[in-house]
């Protein structure tokens, strides 16, 4: 035990006299966090700004605009067509939507009516906005599917039949009303079936940025085991090692230990900034966190020990391990919501531990649910850890 | 008293290639032994395997009553390994490299602050010994990486060609504390290819070549094995001929053997005096001028020449 802290001193000396080793340690993590966290908008209000010019300027419209702005993801701003569309020229908006004059009950009535949805090209903040409107536009709709219904089965009654035309809109704007009023009322069931429906990217992004930094520059020096393992060969300290009455696995186990409890002291420094700088809801349930960290961490230095037994010089890993831990982390979503990828590619994505990682990290800190939210994602990744331990340390080359 | 290490037909392959052919010696507990032989003789690899960082293909070896085969624990224990590469971590002092190993070593506590503060001052870096390894000189990584070798007092010390490589002074203070080290009761295995070196240090020496102990033996034993003999080098200039002039002198009554290595002929000979006369004729006689002639008494390099017919160098 007294060697596995002695290999874990050494190793921590050496990796922090490089002053280079802190900027990745903690200045990077936290840099990066704080940049794509402050990425949309001011911080009391991280939703994507959504500009609405009203052309038709009916109940209807209105009625449109109101309900976008009880959206959670989108925040609606009613302006003039030429001021929306030069700004987004500009690209200073990411979406308008134009709802235009011939949006009216009767084109909704006889499915004719059309809204612009204006988009930058492959834009994060546009993706969410077209959902958002898309999901309001549903509810909406679906009213006015409600109060056709119900003219339609008035109309069946049999010997009733609207005496005037405009009785027959009257009855139809109070259908339309309370359909609205009940959606609007809706019990909080309701809501629930709606935060699915309305808000499916379920996005916050300093909760999605300070997951998603975390596992990145955890994982990434974590990979660089093989790093380590590739240089105590080539310096020759390895095979010192084994001179020593030292066993090969107590220094195995010294070395991933001593990266695992520098990487767990890494993630709660970078939680620890989560919830005291960014108030973020990370500390809910500490069993949680510690069976996602401590499961990440385990999962990560078991891939770098794995890896560790493929490559041959130092330089060949550390480049490996920066590359690939990016590579993980961009396709696992610590970048990206993984929900604006196409359902292909989140499937293959769940092959990789960092998508799993990031699952339970969002589980914590954005959808707030405690151990029994994670442990299957937990569970993943110590399988994660158990498969690459196994055949690294199978593989494990000493001389 | 046994012997303190019994090595008994010790081979490594490296796949098709036979590194050690079945080597066998032992050594006396107090004396040094040098492992003498060119480079690609199967030094390093004999003391791998001494040292249990490879399992021999066959053969076995006894080391402080162990078998390295059957109880690599227990040998290294015993042993202390000096590599010839430095192995040291150099973004750490010297005081933090010591530390380490002696860890490694098993020490801990009050033993290990002082076994560290003793090998500071015996390998002369107590003033250096809160710098980076790798701000020293070659010569004093070289002592930082036979210092991390004595932490745990070992009772045998392996050294592989530690003088690989730096300047003669650290070389001097090197061959030095090897001397001190044995004073003080140390059995030592040095590996060389510097004939001067085994020939300083050592009480008895094994010559290899081609992973082969081909003479075994103390200096006198091994010098008297190849009879009387002087060797006498002849450099002639470059664009001359060595063959020619060789194969002339061989007619020469008292040559016993003449090698031609560069632009150099060397002559293993009963009395070097005797024959430099009739040789200096010879040459005159083929018109190739020799530019100085080195003559000496018989050495451990005589014996390599003639066991194997080159020089240790080449
Ligand atoms: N790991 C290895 N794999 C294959 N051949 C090796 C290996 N190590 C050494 N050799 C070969 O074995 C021979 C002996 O090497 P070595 O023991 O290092 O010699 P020395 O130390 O006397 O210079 C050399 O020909 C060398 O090329
Ligand atoms: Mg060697």
């Amino acid at each position: 035990m007294r060697k596995i802290f002695a290999i874990f001193w050494k190793d921590t000396f050496v990796r922090f006299t490089s002053p280079l080793e802190w900027l990745f340690f903690i200045i990077l993590p936290i840099f990066f966090t704080v940049i794509l966290g402050a990425g949309t908008g001011p911080s009391d209000d991280q939703r994507v700004k959504l500009y609405v010019v009203d052309l038709a300027k009916t109940s209807l419209s209105e009625n449109l605009f109101s309900s976008l702005t009880e959206s959670n993801s989108v925040h609606p701003v009613l302006i003039e067509l030429n001021v929306a569309v030069s700004e987004f020229d500009e690209r200073k908006v990411s979406t308008v939507l134009i709802i235009p004059t011939t949006f009216s009950q009767e084109n909704v009535i006889n499915n004719r009516a059309e809204l612009e949805l204006r988009q930058q090209p492959n834009n994060m903040n546009a993706l969410i906005a077209q959902q958002a409107v898309q999901a309001v536009l549903s509810r909406v709709s679906s009213a006015v599917d409600i109060a056709n219904a119900s003219v339609a089965k008035a109309e069946s009654i049999e010997g009733f039949s609207f005496t005037s035309n405009d009785a027959r809109q009257v009855y139809y704007n109070q259908a339309l009303e309370q359909a609205q009023t009940l959606m609007n009322e809706a019990p909080v069931r309701m809501t629930e079936v709606e935060a699915d429906t309305a808000d499916p990217v379920s996005y916050d992004p300093r909760a999605n940025s300070s997951a998603g930094q975390l596992i990145t520059w955890v994982f990434i020096p974590l990979i660089g085991l093989s790093a380590m393992f590739a240089f105590e060969r080539q310096k020759g300290t390895l095979r010192r090692l084994l001179t020593t009455p030292t066993s090969k696995a107590v220094f195995l186990g010294g070395t991933i230990f001593g990266q695992v409890v520098t990487a767990l002291v890494q993630m709660l420094a970078l939680v620890l900034f989560g919830i005291y700088v960014m108030k973020l809801n990370w500390g809910h349930s500490l069993a949680a966190l510690a069976a996602m960290l401590v499961s990440s961490a385990l999962a990560a230095a078991a891939l770098g020990t794995m890896l560790g037994t493929f490559v041959k010089t130092e330089g060949q890993a550390n480049g490996l391990s920066i590359m690939l831990g990016m590579v993980m982390a961009m396709m696992g979503g610590c970048w990206y919501p993984i929900e604006l990828f196409p359902q292909t590619v989140r499937v293959i994505v769940k092959a990789l531990p960092t998508s799993w990682a990031m699952q339970g990290m969002l589980d914590i800190v954005l959808r707030g649910q405690g151990l029994s939210g994670v442990w299957l994602e937990a569970l993943v990744l110590l399988g994660f850890a158990l498969v690459f331990f196994v055949i690294g340390i199978i593989r494990f080359k000493y001389e | 008293m046994p012997p303190i290490l019994e090595v008994q037909n010790l081979v490594k392959n490296y796949g098709n290639f036979n590194a050690v052919k079945g080597i066998s010696f032992d050594i006396k507990q107090g004396e040094i032994f040098s492992l003498l032989g060119p480079n690609g003789a199967g030094k390093t690899t004999t003391i791998s395997m001494l040292s249990t960082l490879y399992t021999p293909t066959s053969g076995d070896a006894v080391i402080c009553g162990h078998s390295v085969v059957k109880e690599p624990m227990a040998v290294k224990q015993c042993i202390g390994v000096v590599p010839q590469d430095l192995a040291l971590y150099e973004d750490l002092t010297a005081r933090e490299n010591l530390n380490f190993w002696g860890q490694m070593y098993g020490l801990s506590g009050k033993t290990l602050s002082k076994r560290v503060d003793e090998v500071l001052e015996q390998i002369g870096l107590v003033d250096r010994a809160k710098q980076r390894v790798k701000t020293y000189s070659g010569g004093m990584k070289r002592r930082v990486n036979i210092g991390v070798g004595l932490l745990h007092r070992p009772q045998l010390l392996f050294m592989d060609e530690p003088t690989v490589g730096i300047d003669p002074q650290s070389r001097r203070a090197i061959l030095d504390s090897v001397k001190e080290l044995n004073r003080q009761g140390m059995t030592v295995l040095y590996t060389t290819h510097y004939m001067e070196e085994a020939q300083e240090l050592s009480n008895r020496v094994g010559i290899i070549d081609h992973g082969e102990l081909i003479a075994l033996g103390t200096q006198a034993e091994l010098t008297k094995s190849v009879g009387e003999t002087d060797t006498l080098t002849l450099h002639i200039s470059e664009e001359e001929d060595p063959e020619t002039l060789a194969a002339e002198i061989r007619k020469v009554k008292g040559v016993v053997r003449a090698d031609v290595t560069d632009h150099e002929v060397t002559i293993i000979t009963p009395s070097a005096e005797e024959l430099l006369a009739p040789v200096v004729t010879k040459s005159n006689e083929l018109g190739i001028k020799i530019r100085s002639v080195d003559i000496r008494e018989p050495n451990l390099e005589a014996v390599f020449l003639h066991l194997t017919g080159r020089a240790l160098r080449d």
